[in-house]
């Protein structure tokens, strides 16, 4: 830190790097982006981009439990963390209890989640601030400390690790689960990982980009790369190289022109950017077929 | 390719005893008892919903069933599975290198294929003639290109047990004589090969055993015997589904 703020106070890098809270965000954002966009390429592959809003979601009524708890305000991460993971877990083992349809199944859980959150509230609203939640819900890059980073240290390592070393199974059980199966994959245990996967970096994501807004970092990027690429190579790289853009463009551009918007908003904002471009390139290869070869 | 190391493979016998399934309250398969023999091709006919393919994940270990199912290994104990389909959104940009490779290794596909699976999996798709479309995404892919590939994976490693779930479905003059050639190679290294099929020409003419399953076994033996015509009438005349 000190060799930055010495960089930055010597004009090498850009001035707002000599505050903490700058550095911080940048930093988290740096981690953010390839882990989000590396893990939204399974999301979107196994086609549970609704799963994680219903996380975002139910991430908001963590904090909302975790502040009647008496937790900090700013970083309510046991009571975040233990019911993300709870809701998690108990919608994948009502999905393999009931098989119930995945979309039907998220959105009895999204509205649940939802319903507690609200009712706990308005007891939240009695204690602190009502305004402090804005940061929840859409990201605020001033909030970030190092608690925060360490927490996200801990959980992206978690899910770089079990992403590596899963990645390939992960894929084939949702592909065809009986041939998964006699693979020897171990279909059910992979399909909680990989939830738990998404819920962990999703409360680890809170601080920065938002409860509300989390979920499409995990798609836009990865729905970007899909529209560029012919392989798992372009697929999983385009996808992390939009997903890290994303984020340190959308916290570095409103500090620098002094916009007043929330970080999360920015960064979608700015993956939204990417989508429009690779879609308008994807058509325009459609179109006119020799583009494609450029 | 389509040789192992060791000793030539011989696959396993199968003995399925009073095997039955019942899911949601609606018996899928009642007092199935067969035998497959070791080293034999035997085919599983019957009318579509009649449980071929339940019978089959049984076979599997993938059912809650009532009854045994006993699979004495002789050989090895690879088994090879060709499914019906693959379900994925066809828009993704999975090459059928990619797959391959996801079949094969546990480093992520997007970094790279292994060294010493590449020539496996070109072998297995020079098998199956899909060599040359090895960088095809999966969903521009026909439906026979599709059984095709499904097929070369099942031969990665070398099955001593291939369970195939109608491999011919929608697939290509072409590519259905690609695989009888190979399912003929694989029998005469004795691979045990349990194998679902509507094709009752090709049952004939290839297969060295035949059940036909219609919730129970109406019929088992070799096709010259029990493939007669009156029989296969009833099997299937009595249904509104034909072979």
């Amino acid at each position: 830190m000190p060799v930055v703020q010495r960089l930055a106070e010597s004009g090498w890098l850009p001035e707002s790097l000599k505050y903490a809270f700058v550095f911080n965000s940048l930093v988290a954002a740096l981690i953010l982006g390839p882990v989000l966009g590396g893990i939204g390429t399974l999301v979107v592959t196994k086609r549970l981009a609704f799963f994680s809003q219903a996380i975002g979601n139910a991430a908001l009524t963590g904090v909302a439990i975790g502040i009647i708890l008496g937790e900090p305000y700013t970083s309510p991460y046991v009571s975040l963390f233990s019911f993300c993971i709870i809701f998690g877990m108990a919608m994948v083992f009502t999905k393999n209890r009931t098989k119930m349809t995945t979309d039907t199944l998220i959105a009895v859980f999204l509205c649940i989640s939802l319903a507690i959150g609200a009712c706990i509230l308005l007891y939240v609203t009695a204690k602190v601030n009502v305004h402090v939640l804005d940061n929840v819900l859409f990201g605020s890059i001033l909030t970030v400390n190092e608690l925060d980073l360490n927490v996200l240290f801990v959980i992206s390592f978690i899910c770089i690790f079990c992403g590596l070393r899963f990645y390939n199974r992960m894929v084939l059980s949702s592909f065809n689960p009986n041939l998964a199966r006699v693979r020897g994959i171990k279909v059910i245990f992979l399909e909680y990982l990989f939830i738990l996967m998404v819920t962990i970096i999703t409360v680890a994501s809170v601080k920065i980009i938002g409860a509300i807004l989390v979920e499409a970092l995990l798609v836009i990027p990865a729905a970007s790369a899909r529209n560029l690429s012919r392989s798992m190579r372009g697929f999983f790289f385009y996808s992390a190289t939009f997903s890290t853009l994303s984020c340190v463009i959308g916290i570095v551009v409103p500090m620098e022109l002094e916009i007043p918007v929330p970080s999360g908003g920015a960064i979608i904002l700015v993956a939204a950017f990417f989508f429009a471009v690779t879609t308008a390139i994807r058509w325009l290869r459609r179109a006119y077929p020799a583009l494609g070869k450029i | 390719m389509l040789t192992k190391n060791e000793d030539p493979p011989h696959g396993p016998s199968i003995c399925f005893e009073m095997v039955g399934l019942c899911l949601n309250n609606i018996t899928i398969l009642q007092d199935v008892s067969f035998t497959v023999k070791a080293g034999n091709m035997h085919c599983l006919i019957g009318p579509n919903g009649g449980g071929k393919t339940s019978l089959i994940l049984s076979l599997l270990g993938q059912t809650p069933h009532t009854g045994r199912i006993t699979i004495n290994w002789i050989g090895g104990t690879t088994i090879g599975y060709v499914p019906q389909v693959l379900d994925f959104d066809r828009t993704l940009p999975i090459t059928v290198n990619n797959f391959m490779t996801m079949i094969c290794q546990n480093m992520p596909a997007f970094i790279r294929t292994r060294k010493k699976y590449k020539d496996i999996i070109n072998n297995a798709l020079r098998l199956v003639s899909m060599d040359t479309k090895g960088e095809r995404r999966l969903g521009e892919l026909s439906g026979g290109e599709m059984q095709r590939v499904l097929f070369a994976q099942a031969l990665i490693p070398f099955p001593d047990l291939l369970i195939l779930d109608e491999p011919g479905a929608g697939i290509d003059r072409g590519g259905a004589k690609v695989i009888e050639e190979i399912m003929l190679v694989l029998k005469k290294q004795k691979v045990t090969m349990v194998w679902t099929n509507h094709d009752l020409k090709q049952v004939r003419q290839m297969a060295d055993a035949v059940t036909c399953i219609h919730k129970e076994v109406l019929f088992s033996g070799t096709p010259d015997e029990v493939l007669t015509t009156e029989r296969v009438f009833q099997a299937f005349g009595a249904t509104s589904s034909g072979p």
